[in-house]
Formats: structure tokens, sequence, C-alpha cells
């Protein structure tokens, strides 16, 4: 157990702010998947005031993300390059994040993008506090693509989220898991998918953190 | 099944409502396949090591 682990040991995976939006964004995206779903299922009850307000949470919190990791994080340590599939194809061990996290993260944030941008454009359709609805905001066929992209960004985060939390469960990679809780992970840990001299988890101390 | 939800008004004009529900159960699945197929895939490489 990395709280166990003597303290030299530990190394940073997730800064504090990092988890806080992980965590936002998972309660978020739950209580959505919840509030969308549910009344399909049978389960009725009042869903439109609980998912419009997540989703406005949500779409803070993706906008919050996608500012910080663009213009003051390492977004290249995201990106997936043709090297990484060559580097995982011959068992290479990774910077910070291995091909599958980025992929995973690659799918799930393009489909929560595409699931908050039509979100965004479907408040026009709902009264709330803080506006008037105005449902001829776009023509009749347009509100449509609206709903078929918002409806199978949907679909396809109910797909990922199964699959994400499946395997942040298994024990191989509960070290993850319990960075994502904690923050930290023990060197052992993090040798067995990352290579140390490409990422340490010392970020002042590790000029290669961005992926190269 | 349907893939996309259509109505149809008075005039006989279709009009795009959304992606269909019968497409829920898919997704659900498609997840569990998924992961019903790694558990195997992880069990028989355990094995072979």
């Amino acid at each position: 157990m990395a709280s166990r682990a003597p303290q030299s040991s530990l190394i940073t995976r997730h800064a504090p702010i990092d988890r806080v939006f992980h965590w936002v964004t998972a309660v978020a995206v739950l209580l959505l998947l919840g509030s969308a779903f549910l009344p399909i299922l049978g389960l009725e009850f009042s869903w439109v005031p609980l998912h419009w307000m997540t989703g406005v949470v949500l779409c803070l919190a993706v906008l919050f993300h996608t500012i910080r990791s663009t213009f003051f994080r390492r977004l290249k340590c995201m990106l997936i390059f043709p090297r990484h599939l060559r580097e995982f194809a011959q068992g290479k061990k990774a910077a910070k994040y291995t091909l599958p996290q980025k992929l995973m993260h690659a799918v799930l944030g393009f489909a929560v993008l595409v699931a908050a941008v039509t979100g965004a454009i479907m408040l026009a359709k709902v009264d709330t506090p803080l506006w008037q609805r105005d449902p001829y905001l776009l023509d009749a066929s347009t509100w449509g693509v609206v709903y078929v992209l918002h409806g199978a960004s949907a679909l396809a985060i109910l797909t990922l989220t199964m699959t994400h939390v499946y395997f942040s469960l298994l024990p191989e990679k509960r070290a993850y898991l319990r960075a994502m809780i904690g923050g930290q992970m023990t060197r052992e840990e993090a040798a067995e998918y990352h290579d140390p001299a490409r990422w340490s988890g010392q970020r002042k101390d590790d000029p290669k953190e961005n992926d190269k | 099944m349907e893939i996309f939800r259509i109505t149809r008004n008075a005039w006989g004009q279709e009009t795009l409502e959304g992606m269909s529900w019968d497409l829920l159960p898919v997704a659900f699945g498609l997840g569990l396949a998924f992961i019903v197929g790694h558990l195997v895939w992880r069990a028989v490489r355990r094995n072979r090591r």
C-alpha cells in the first residue's frame, strides 16, 4: 500500500487540482448518465433539473480542464504519435501515460466534449432562473442533428465509462486508482509500466516528463 | 432495431428526433462484452506465463 511505503519511495502522479477535476467530472458524468437513461428504463422522476444543472457543472469542468491543459500544462504528454504505437508494440515502457491510458483519454474526452457542446446548445430549450428558453434558436432539422450527436456521445460515454471503471478496479491497475485518490504511487508501482528515465514523478527534476 | 428516432408531422414531413433508445442495451452490452473479453484474455495470458 502506498500509505505504508517509505516517504522517499512515493512519487506524485496527480496534482490535487487534477484529482478534484477528475472526481467532479466522474460524479457529473454518472449523474448525467443516470438522469438520462434511468427514465428511459422506466424509473420516472423529474430528471430535467438534475440533468441540466449537472450538465452546466460538467461544461465548466471541461472548459477549465481544456484551458489548463492547453495553456498551463504540457498538452504533448497526452497526445498520441506513431512512435507511441511502435513503442507499445515493442513492449517499451511508457512515460507518464501509457498508450491505453492515452487512448481512453482521447476517446472518452472526445465523447464528453461532444456531449458537453451539444448539451450547452440544448440549454436553450430549458427555462432556468438564469435564462429564458428559446426553442427557435435552431431550425428543426438542426436540432435533430444536435440531439443525435448528444445521444450518440451519451451512449459512447456509457460504454467507455464501464470499461474505465473496470480497468480502475483491476488489481494490477489499482495503483492508478489510489494515485487518483491520494495523488501518489510508489516508484516500484510506477516502474511496472513506466520508464523512470522518461517519467520520474518529480516534475521539477524531470525535463522529460513531456514525453520526449 | 431503429438507429434514429424520427417523427412525421401532419404533412408527412420527417423530423430527426435523436438516437433511438433501442441502442441503450447495445451500448451496455458492448461495455459488458469488452469487460468479459478482457477478463478472458487476461486469464489466458496469465495461465500461459
